[in-house]
């Protein structure tokens, strides 16, 4: 077994708000080894995003309080200021949401993808902004070279994250996160830059952790993922088992919620009964009890660990830890 | 820009954000005299030694007992004073006391209101409040008696004085500053410039800071008529730019005795500063609409 590239272990990230203290990511362990995809999946307000900006430490005004991060032999929670910001950027990289304004309108596109190079690399700024332009080539901006001049209004929304991409690659990290990359983008749009990310991920062999709410991206880019519930992970495993035999209530209620074109009866959806719950003041015991179909009495009083369940699944439910399957309409 | 030309298949006019605002700035005719009338002004205060060469053939101080008074006319083109001197370059001379002081503060309270208006809205919290408290604690001060105040301490020039202006100035400047960083700051591109490791003052520096500069600019260009308007009131109430050097607003003081008998000497001036004052205000509203076009009223 080669060492993971990223570990990260029992991070705990709070925001203290008016209400109360949040807690964004409550003990949240996992790792990503390289070249792999491994997805992060939960629902707004889960804790998925808080998870990523912590592994690089712009959680702000959230704070780490626990846990640590490690990359490549450090610990990326310990290290000073200027150390993580030449791994920003230069090691892990990070793309958003939101492309529209993700990228700074009074530069020229070709400028702002350069950028990383011109920080990192010491490229001045014409050889940075060439970097740009074939950077902008390779992950599909047509006429890379004169759109590199436009500004970022004049790119379209699928645009602009191509370039936030190339951005991430200019220096080629070994980690790219993307959080909800296409959640902001229409459907044609979503699969080409899911395409884009898929062969980022083979042609550079860079890990990517792709944080979505969506489960149709995971099943097609993750082979490992991981779900989120109010800042705790609830269950991991591989992708395909995970699919197939989900080990956790919440999953299995996410996976009954989305409609399948595979179904041969026309079944109506089944959401999930219930809100999330509020991060201020959780419910005792497991999270989601009150919105669970399969609660025991157990489960308003104790909070599950994340266990071994199954041969290849991780799950924090006292029902399936049991041996319990989750079956039923 | 070999390239450009090869690739731009649907050939658009790449029009930037400066582009659109020059372009709504031009198509403001009054603006543009206004802007025009102020650069004229800013050359001639320029190139005042020059004209009382070429022009006038007076220098500012240079006293003349055999023509005090005289009547606007071949000899002096707009008169003379109670002591001969020529009231044209007098005022030109004047122009670049006001418009040297009016440049000067707008540089110095937009350098200093700018850097505490950016650390205090960028960090926020403590940094924020201490910084807010300091600003609210200056303009919060009756700005006239502190200029009498700094005036007796500090003997007024050029320098001096845009310093005691700016000393207040500054303080609306941080104000705006902080209030547009606060704004950008939420923007997902600051989060994303963090990711790809700017440091702090890059951040601000280079993102930041170009993010806010159309409220600086629309800042800067509606503060020169006010500053204008400060300056010569100090000059008038004696508190300014001394005798016997030029300025429009001891020009004012020196003609108060004789409004009666010489009205010219009190017009010209009070002209002057009306219409540099009118230009500024005009030019500055065209700038603010070119700018940001959401403020026009």
């Amino acid at each position: 077994m080669t060492q993971p590239l990223l570990q990260v272990q029992d991070l705990h990230t709070v925001f203290s708000t008016k209400e109360g203290q949040v807690k964004a990511v409550d003990g949240v362990s996992f790792e990503l080894n390289a070249g792999e995809t491994l997805g992060i999946v939960g629902e707004s307000g889960c804790g998925k995003s808080v998870t990523a900006l912590s592994i690089i430490r712009l959680q702000r005004p959230g704070r780490i309080v626990g846990g640590k991060v490690m990359f490549k032999g450090q610990d990326l929670t310990r290290v000073s200021e200027d150390e993580m910001r030449e791994i920003r950027g230069r090691e892990i990289a990070m793309i958003f949401q939101d492309p529209m304004t993700s990228l700074n309108p009074v530069y020229r596109v070709g400028w702002q993808v350069g950028e990383p190079t011109r920080l990192h690399n010491g490229l001045d700024a014409r050889k940075a902004f060439s970097s740009a332009v074939s950077m902008l080539g390779r992950v599909g901006i047509p006429s890379a070279a004169s759109r590199a001049r436009d500004y970022p209004h004049q790119f379209s929304g699928g645009m602009r994250q191509r370039a936030m991409i190339a951005m991430g690659l200019t220096t080629t990290p070994h980690v790219l996160i993307a959080d909800e990359p296409t959640t902001a983008l229409d459907v044609t749009i979503q699969a080409q830059i899911l395409d884009l990310l898929r062969d980022v991920n083979r042609d550079f062999g860079t890990a990517t952790i792709l944080i979505t709410h969506n489960l149709g991206v995971v099943a097609g880019m993750c082979q490992r993922l991981i779900v989120m519930y109010a800042g705790k992970i609830v269950e991991a495993g591989p992708t395909a088992d995970v699919f197939a035999h989900p080990k956790h209530p919440y999953t299995w209620s996410l996976l009954r919620s989305i409609p399948r074109l595979d179904a041969e009866t026309h079944e109506p959806l089944k959401p999930i009964e219930g809100l999330p719950p509020n991060l201020v003041d959780l419910p005792s015991g497991c999270a989601f009890h009150p919105r669970c179909a399969f609660r025991v009495e157990k489960c308003s009083r104790d909070v599950p660990a994340l266990l071994r369940v199954g041969d290849t699944q991780q799950s924090a439910c006292w029902v399936t830890q049991s041996g319990t399957e989750l079956k039923g309409g | 820009m070999p390239a450009a030309g090869i690739e731009t298949g649907g050939a658009r006019p790449a029009q930037s954000y400066w582009n659109e605002s020059w372009e709504r700035l031009r198509a403001n005719r009054i603006g543009m005299t206004a802007g025009i009338l102020i650069v004229v002004l800013a050359a001639i205060a320029v190139m005042a030694p020059l004209f009382s060469l070429v022009l006038t053939h007076y220098q500012p101080q240079t006293i003349n007992l055999d023509q005090t008074f005289a009547k606007p006319g071949a000899a002096h083109l707009l008169g003379s004073d109670e002591l001969g001197r020529d009231t044209l370059t007098r005022l030109i001379w004047g122009a670049r006391v006001s418009l040297g002081v009016a440049l000067l503060t707008v540089a110095l309270s937009l350098s200093v209101g700018t850097t505490v208006g950016m650390v205090a809205g960028y960090y926020g919290g403590w940094i924020d409040d201490v910084l807010m408290r300091l600003v609210d604690t200056v303009l919060a001060i009756p700005a006239i008696f502190l200029f009498i105040l700094m005036s007796i301490l500090f003997r007024p020039n050029a320098f001096t004085l845009a310093a005691i202006i700016a000393s207040v100035g500054w303080g609306s400047v941080a104000r705006l500053v902080r209030g547009e960083v606060l704004s950008v700051k939420q923007r997902d591109f600051v989060v994303a410039t963090r990711s790809i490791g700017a440091s702090d003052s890059r951040l601000m520096v280079r993102h930041l800071l170009p993010n806010v500069l159309p409220v600086l600019i629309v800042a800067a260009s509606l503060g020169v008529g006010q500053i204008i308007l400060v300056e010569a009131a100090l000059d008038f109430l004696g508190l300014g730019i001394q005798p016997p050097t030029p300025s429009w607003g001891n020009m004012l003081t020196n003609a108060q005795s004789y409004f009666f008998r010489s009205g010219w000497l009190v017009a010209l001036p009070g002209i002057t500063i009306f219409i540099t004052v009118l230009a500024s205000n005009l030019f500055g509203n065209a700038i603010r609409d070119a700018f940001d076009p959401r403020l026009k009223s």
